[in-house]
């Protein structure tokens, strides 16, 4: 990676669908240059200062808008903001200029030891007041509004007392920030945790979200009942697909990101999977038009 | 009703013990009781850090099969945990884990090559750097040449090992054909690990080169290196190791000491 002052300028995300950029497909992406309108990375997979990923990273950036998808902030955490992963991500940001930068609405440590996961954070004023106010200050450290993705959860606080829509929209409201609504979260919480997932959807406003997720999630069977798990290691789900429509037709064309991590197929599947995106996209433009 | 310190104090340590009954008794039991859900998370946990590891230590996975690995695994995550939000950071500590592992002991070469492994992986990753203008050497008078001080490029490990790792390595790559067979009483290597263009590979050193590459390395100059090399060998080419490793971008800068 060249010095912050070589740079790349900035280059906005069109209300088109994109896919998860990942290692084992650089090579087919820069050969092949699909007709994508974005791409988008974990920022931890770029930490690293120099080597094959950035040459790979840059020649991508120099034909595609990106976005910055972190999940190492541990934006919900007791623990302070580790400066060090603050100032690593404005370089990046400074450097390639990524149209949008998001961050989960989840906290991932405690007293400086890391799960890297994404563990849920109870739904309470207490929590809330917190994460705006890491929110704000990842914002000033960064001088760019970011965006918080709604997870999935395994579980519920007794204690919550804000619906989760709600939640993740005051964080917005009150923070300055954007949403990037992660539609198959969406379904694996409803069935989780028993809601309409529709009523989620009614609960953002459109002006606050600036990024839709889609991925595939598995079925874990137990003998006292199921559970539906964030795997990001299949095709979306119809039932998925669905609700994307309804969260089109509700907030407008989005950017929307095809999320696939484990299990990574051959791009020409995420192509696929973004094509139909794309056109569920393209008859709400029409709409609209 | 918990704050929100104590709810993460109690969640981290039900994710590090069997002992959830303090985090289960603050989560709904809508179907699943709460131990089931949190026993989600722990797994979850041990799934991406071991996920993590196996992606660093392929030949240490090779060498010691799935089961072990995951025990393995399973021990050092909790001995070594997770520092960062960054995951390329996780498991420097596995080669130490490995050599005070009782259950690894029957195989000791495996810590030196988890150090291969882990050189590997930081290589891969490593700042750029461009390479050394030959020219640039000439203001340099000859009385001056013993305090020189050279730089090593940053994407640059050194390793030496008591055990043939450079053929262990060999063999366990997927799509090794020919005899696995290793005899780990042969001499042990001395190896550089270096990036050329995108790709990491695994140069093998005489002991006065790596000697001489070792030293510098450290910080000493010109002169150090040197009477360090010739220690190892009398006949050590001072010309020739500076060429080859000014031509291969292994020393990229320098300054007087």
């Amino acid at each position: 990676m060249a010095s912050p002052t070589d740079g790349f300028t900035a280059q906005p995300i069109p209300a088109q669908a994109g896919i998860g950029l990942r290692s084992e497909h650089y090579r087919e992406v820069i050969a092949t240059r699909p007709a994508v309108g974005f791409f988008e990375i974990h920022s931890e997979n770029f930490f690293g200062l120099g080597g094959a990923p950035h040459q790979y990273l840059e020649n991508i950036r120099a034909d595609y808008p990106l976005s910055f998808h972190g999940v190492g902030m541990s934006l919900g955490s007791v623990d302070p903001l580790s400066e060090q992963h603050s100032q690593r991500l404005k370089q990046l940001v400074d450097y390639y200029q990524p149209d949008l930068i998001s961050e989960h609405l989840s906290w991932s440590s405690f007293n400086g030891q890391y799960f890297n996961d994404l563990l849920p954070v109870p739904y309470t004023p207490e929590a809330l007041t917190h994460i705006v106010d890491r929110v704000q200050q990842i914002q000033d450290t960064l001088q760019r509004q970011i965006l918080v993705e709604n997870v999935s959860s395994y579980l519920q606080y007794t204690h919550s007392t804000i619906p989760e829509w709600e939640f993740v929209s005051q964080v917005a409201q009150q923070s300055g920030c954007g949403i990037l609504l992660d539609v198959n979260n969406i379904y694996v919480n409803a069935t989780n945790h028993d809601f309409d997932p529709r009523a989620f959807l009614g609960g953002v406003s459109a002006q606050l979200v600036k990024e839709i997720h889609l991925a595939g999630h598995s079925v874990n069977e137990f003998e006292d009942g199921s559970i539906l798990i964030d795997t990001h290691d299949q095709l979306v789900c119809d039932e998925v697909w669905s609700l994307y429509r309804d969260a089109v037709r509700r907030l407008g064309p989005k950017p929307t990101l095809i999320e696939w991590d484990t299990n990574l197929p051959e791009l020409a599947v995420l192509l696929d999977e973004a094509n139909t995106a794309q056109t569920i996209l393209e008859a709400s433009h029409a709409r609209v038009a | 009703m918990p704050g929100l310190r104590e709810l993460q104090r109690a969640f981290s340590s039900s994710l590090r013990s069997e002992d959830a009954s303090q985090t289960a008794a603050w989560v709904s039991a809508n179907g699943l009781n709460g131990d089931r859900r949190i026993q989600i998370y722990r797994n979850n946990l041990v799934v991406t850090l071991t996920d993590a590891l196996r992606s660093v230590y392929p030949v240490v996975e090779r060498l010691v099969g799935d089961g072990f690995f995951r025990f393995a695994a399973h021990e050092f995550i909790h001995q070594y945990p997770s520092r960062h939000g960054n995951l390329h950071l996780f498991g420097h500590e596995f080669a130490r884990f490995l050599s005070e592992f009782a259950a690894a002991k029957g195989h000791a070469y495996l810590p030196d090559v988890a150090r291969l492994e882990w050189a590997q992986h930081e290589v891969y990753h490593a700042a750029d750097h461009a390479p050394l203008e030959p020219q640039s050497l000439t203001v340099i008078g000859p009385d001056r040449y013993e305090s020189l001080c050279f730089a090593l490029h940053p994407a640059r490990r050194l390793l030496h090992s008591s055990y043939p790792i450079m053929r262990i390595w060999e063999v366990n790559q997927a799509g090794f054909e020919g005899n696995q067979a290793v005899d780990l009483s042969a001499p042990g290597d001395r190896v550089l690990v270096l990036r050329i263009d995108r790709e990491v590979k695994i140069h093998t050193l005489a002991p006065a080169e790596y000697q001489f590459l070792v030293t510098i390395s450290n910080g000493k100059p010109l002169g150090q290196a040197v009477a360090a090399a010739l220690e190892q060998d009398r006949d050590f080419d001072l010309t020739r190791c500076l060429v080859k490793h000014v031509q291969s971008s292994t020393l990229v800068d320098f300054s007087l000491a």
